[in-house]
């Protein structure tokens, strides 16, 4: 009876603790986005007879949406750069430098400091580097270097934008992969791969029968996280490419943005917005079933 | 380490040399792009594309400090970020210890809806945040007002929501708390709970088991916490670009941002210069934190 | 549901001119914060926050004499200047402001604050709709472009002027196609013409001449069509730039569009009855001019479709002699290709030379249209100072500051009189074109068709269709957006 109490109390204590960040969270994050939701049944506009005196017009928007070729459009190309980025490049080069960097090799600081580099580089500073890099055509770093390989430089941007922003967000990632992964190999013991050795196992296979299985639980959570934060990319692509040229890296978020602020579409835009919100939780749900996680 | 056959240590001998080629070429393609930044604010007379500077200056860097306004854009970046990542912390410690002990029904739900909601591009939630930030700078203008009258105006410019230090600080810190609450629970959840049994045991209220017990013990964690807040609000610029106008309120990106739209041609020693004094905490943010980082993560990942 | 009430308080206390203004604006704010008060702690009803004013009229009687005593105070005490707010953007027009803003201040006695905004027109627009959407724009502001006033005016962002405008001393002065720019078809005028765009072609003398090629005035779209291969045959230059695409924002629209629009069967987009003319022949065949210039090879491609597309060919190419014609306003002697631009181009106005835009089968004029023309915010805290502050922006001196600054044209026909502007001789004799201006009446709706524009050439600069297929993806995206009854 008294326990019963005092767990009440505590919960209650714990509850009056979290208070102030569920109050900044509700006003600044929760409502707005609710009222993201509300607008998107609404015709609401910036300018024109939309702005003056909006009006609910039900699934209008979502019906536009399905027949818009440039939403869809911009789903896919998200979705070729969550792959390419996200999913592929950062993890394969992330779980390479963890692996590396476990071994004691001399300069291991050094490599790991410069490693996470470009994702302490803030997204303006970020998109001003890679222009640099890839735009001018032969004067661009990147056709400088690949032209000592006797490749031919081209207009890296224009020629290949989709995998050209590929690359850069793979770059500015890195980092998260690499810290995330690392903490994950060292919940790996050591002994187990002591033990394999002493049976005879080779590096590939324990790697795919050991370091692979016990890592799934952090793989599970990099690929929720790094999917999810990686659909919310903007500044980094719109700096580079502003989603052209014609389309080609129109993410959903700056589709999002040109359909708000280009065009003025605030509800259709926010019907954008709700259907990625809808495809997070589609994974998110996923990534729970995965793991069978219990909270 | 035990003994190792010769021909297993010629194994790892190959096997290092592979981690140490690896390793330099990824460094390498991590570090290329930043060479154009360094060595351009350097140049008397830099260009788009990276080459080496025929004239070496550093009036690129004065000239940010001194024509533009450099020190005041710092000064507020620092002030704004640095206030909403001392907030984070605060609330995300608090937060997180709150839902890592609860054993209330609403848990899970809560903790998802609080990650999934960010995937919301900021874009979309700009017009809607605006209209709430606006309301409540409205409530609190007329509040002064009718307290201080005129000098309601210079109060606001630190107190106000929208065009004040006190709005773009709230604003910047909530955008973070998802994250940080999450790091700052999965932290607590991987924290055995003796520490505070003894410390209940011996009779310490909440407050004081919070303050002697577990501010020490979550130190690793709220600094990983912070620094993502911090990376993440120091790169944030339409926040800013938004809900300040005020000359005197802008932060480094605007400065970024403005000085170089404003006239025709850009001059890239000074943008590289701005960029590099961008860069700079964040480097050393990232750097100072990082010990913390993979301890932080080993915790959370085990399930 | 608060600013419902606070709106009609404010609208009361306008009312309440006993004890001055200072005590009506702390009796508004008192009783507003009674409002707050009572709504936090008493009523759990939305709908009788509304209703209450009336109720509490009693009560506020008896607070209005206290509050009258302590406004009056107040008002004594605090003699300050009532502060007017205006934004603007771009380094040059910010200067061009300040150089007036001493002369206001002292004929009001008001304080002027300029608010700087972000320099991009896109990014320039965000923020300004954002804060109008919400009510909390400065109280004087421009709109960029003519197609951007009707959308504005339409969503109730400005405060009528009709009656202002036209009392105004400079009235006279204005040239008719400034008023005619800026009167709706209602009569309404939202907007004061202070300064006008004018544009038309610009050409390389000097490549022309030296090539051989007649640089008489094209009589008619095939004659420009034809002048362009030329160039592109003799002197392997580009022959011609009309701004397409999407990344070019408005330009597609406003700097390419109407010139060829305007010259067509169907001259004007905006139909009586607020529907628009988008089906009709004269749009396919402006289109189908854009469809020949890709084909023919006559016009850069690639700068168009990244960010920042005017950069290469109007600073880079044009000066370097790569392009020989593009289309530009007075503004491009000053800005593009003057003393200070980028890349200036020595004896300007001799070097490069102006034809007059052809129509599609004959006659030839210049496009005028009016170039951030100032309204009012209808949410101004005083919507009277800021009229009459916003008309001295449209005076002599400031025209020619701006002019001096920015290379645009005055509005008004003293101001191009005025010996200060006549020193600037690259501009003087686009007055006289302005008479044979032509312009494109604008309407509520024609964001979108600039959209639509955008996105249509941007189809026809990566060839993926043609005239009619453009003209469709036209079509189909304003219908999209803002109904299918509004397309015609």
């Amino acid at each position: 009876m008294g326990r019963n109490l005092h767990e009440q109390r505590v919960e209650r204590q714990l509850l009056i603790v979290l208070l102030p960040s569920l109050a900044l969270l509700s006003a600044f994050v929760i409502y707005p986005a609710l009222y993201s939701v509300y607008l998107s049944f609404t015709n609401e506009a910036l300018v024109g007879p939309g702005a003056l005196a909006p009006r609910l017009v039900g699934l209008r928007n979502y019906a536009r949406l399905f027949n818009d070729t440039k939403f869809w459009n911009s789903l896919l190309v998200t979705f070729v750069f969550v792959l390419g980025s996200a999913v592929i490049g950062q993890f394969v080069l992330g779980l390479v430098c963890a692996m590396a960097l476990r071994r004691p090799i001399r300069l291991r600081r050094i490599f790991s400091s410069i490693i996470l580099l470009p994702n302490a580089a803030p997204e303006v500073v970020a998109g001003f580097m890679w222009i640099s890099m890839l735009s001018g055509g032969e004067h661009a770093t990147l056709s400088r270097i690949v032209a000592a390989f006797g490749v031919e430089p081209a207009d890296w941007l224009n020629t290949f934008p989709l995998a050209m922003i590929i690359v850069v967000n793979t770059w500015r990632g890195i980092a998260t992969a690499m810290i995330l992964l690392t903490a994950g190999l060292s919940t790996i013991p050591s002994e187990i791969y002591e033990a394999a050795r002493m049976d005879g196992a080779t590096p590939q296979q324990m790697f795919r029968r050991i370091t692979l299985p016990l890592m799934m639980p952090t793989i599970l959570l990099y690929m929720l996280i790094s999917a999810v934060s990686t659909i919310a990319v903007f500044g980094l692509v719109y700096a580079l490419t502003r989603g052209g040229p014609g389309g080609a890296t129109e993410l959903v978020s700056i589709y999002i943005y040109n359909q708000s602020f280009a065009a003025y579409q605030l509800g259709y835009g926010a019907a954008v917005a709700v259907i990625v919100l809808i495809i997070a939780l589609l994974l998110g749900v996923g990534y729970v079933k995965a793991m069978k996680v219990e909270i | 380490m035990a003994a190792i056959a010769p021909a297993e240590s010629a194994n790892k001998g190959r096997s290092d040399l592979l981690a140490y080629a690896t390793l330099s070429i990824i460094s390498i393609f991590c570090a290329i792009p930043f060479f154009w930044v360094l060595l351009a604010s350097l140049d008397g007379d830099a260009q788009l594309f990276l080459r080496w500077p025929a004239q070496w200056t550093l009036s690129n860097y004065a000239r940010v400090f001194l024509t533009e306004d450099g020190a005041k854009w710092l000064f507020n970046s620092l002030l704004v970020v640095g206030g909403a990542t001392l907030l984070v912390m605060i609330l995300a410690g608090l937060g997180g210890y709150a839902l890592s002990r609860t054993r209330a029904s609403w848990k899970l739900p809560l903790l998802y809806a609080i990650l999934l909601v960010r995937v919301l591009p900021p874009t979309a939630l700009v017009v809607p945040l605006y209209k709430v930030l606006l309301t409540l700078n409205n409530v609190e203008a007329t509040f002064l007002r009718s307290l201080f009258g005129e000098t309601a105006r210079p109060i606001m410019r630190w107190t106000g929501f929208i065009d004040g230090y006190l709005g773009i600080i709230l604003v910047l810190a909530a955008m973070q708390l998802p994250l940080a609450l999450w790091i700052m629970k999965t932290f607590f959840d991987g924290l055995p709970r003796d520490y505070e049994e003894a410390a209940l045991m011996d009779g310490a209220s909440l407050l004081q088991r919070i303050r002697r017990v577990l501010i020490p013990l979550a130190l690793p964690g709220l600094t990983a916490a912070g620094l993502f807040a911090f990376m993440a609000a120091w790169g944030d610029f339409l926040l800013p670009l938004i809900f300040l106008s005020s000359p005197e309120l802008q932060t480094l990106p605007l400065g970024l941002f403005r000085a170089f739209l404003r006239v025709n041609t850009i001059d890239y020693g000074l943008l590289a210069a701005l960029a590099f004094i961008y860069l700079l905490p964040a480097v050393i943010a990232f750097g100072f934190a990082r010990r913390f980082l993979v301890q932080t993560f080993a915790g959370g990942v085990k399930g | 549901m608060y600013t419902v009430a606070t709106k009609r308080l404010a609208q009361e206390g306008k009312n309440s001119n006993e004890c001055g203004i200072y005590g009506g604006q702390i009796f508004d704010m008192g009783f507003g914060l009674i409002q707050v008060w009572n709504r936090v702690h008493f009523s759990h009803d939305p709908e009788e926050i509304v209703r209450k004013p009336r109720e509490e009229h009693v009560m506020r009687k008896s607070l209005f004499a206290s509050m009258c005593a302590i406004g009056l105070v107040a008002g004594l005490s605090t003699a300050n200047a009532e502060t007017i707010r205006i934004a603007e953007h771009r380094q040059a027009r910010i200067d061009a402001l300040k150089a007036v803003v001493p002369d206001i201040e002292k004929k009001y006695g008001v304080t002027i604050e300029v608010v700087e905004y972000p320099a991009p027109e896109k990014d320039y627009l965000t923020k300004i709709l954002t804060e109008l959407r919400a009510g909390n724009a400065p109280d004087i502001f421009t709109a960029p472009r003519g197609q951007d006033v009707a959308d504005m005016a339409s969503a109730g962002y400005f405060a009528p002027i009709t009656s202002e405008v036209q009392a105004w001393d400079g009235y006279g002065q204005l040239f008719d196609v400034a008023k005619q720019l800026v009167t709706g078809k209602d009569g309404q005028v939202f907007v004061l013409p202070a300064m006008l765009n004018v544009q038309q072609l610009y050409y390389r003398r000097d490549i022309l001449e030296k090539a051989g090629i007649s640089t008489d005035q094209p009589k008619n779209w095939q004659d420009l069509l034809d002048r362009a291969k030329e160039i592109k045959t003799k002197t392997g230059a580009y022959g011609l730039l009309f701004p397409m695409g999407v990344t070019w924002g408005g330009g597609a629209f406003g700097e390419g569009f109407e010139h060829l629009v305007v010259g067509t069967s169907t001259p004007q987009l905006a139909n009586d009855d607020g529907t628009l003319n988008l089906s009709s022949a004269g749009v396919k065949d402006a289109l189908g001019f854009y469809a020949e210039l890709i084909k023919n090879d006559l016009m850069p491609t690639q700068p168009l479709l990244g960010p920042e597309p005017w950069v290469v060919p109007k600073y880079e190419m044009f000066p370097a002699g790569k392009l020989a014609a593009t289309t530009c306003g007075s503004w491009c002697y000053i800005y593009d290709w003057g003393p200070k631009s980028k890349n200036p181009i020595p004896n300007v106005t001799s070097v490069v030379g102006t034809w007059l835009i052809p129509g599609k089968d004959s006659g030839a004029y210049v496009l005028v249209d009016v170039d951030s023309a100032w309204g009012v915010s209808a949410h101004a805290a005083n919507v009277d100072l800021a009229k009459k502050v916003m008309l001295e922006l449209g005076s002599i001196k400031a025209d020619i500051a701006y002019s001096q600054g920015l290379g645009n044209i005055p509005g008004r026909k003293d101001a191009a009189a005025d010996p200060e502007f006549q020193k600037m001789t690259a501009l003087v004799p686009v007055i006289a074109a302005v008479a044979k201006g032509k312009y494109l009446k604008t309407a509520s709706g024609f964001s979108a068709v600039s959209e639509g524009v955008a996105r249509a050439t941007e189809a026809l600069l990566r060839k993926e269709t043609d005239a009619a297929g453009a003209q469709k993806i036209l079509v189909d995206y304003v219908k999209e957006t803002l109904g299918d009854e509004m397309v015609k």
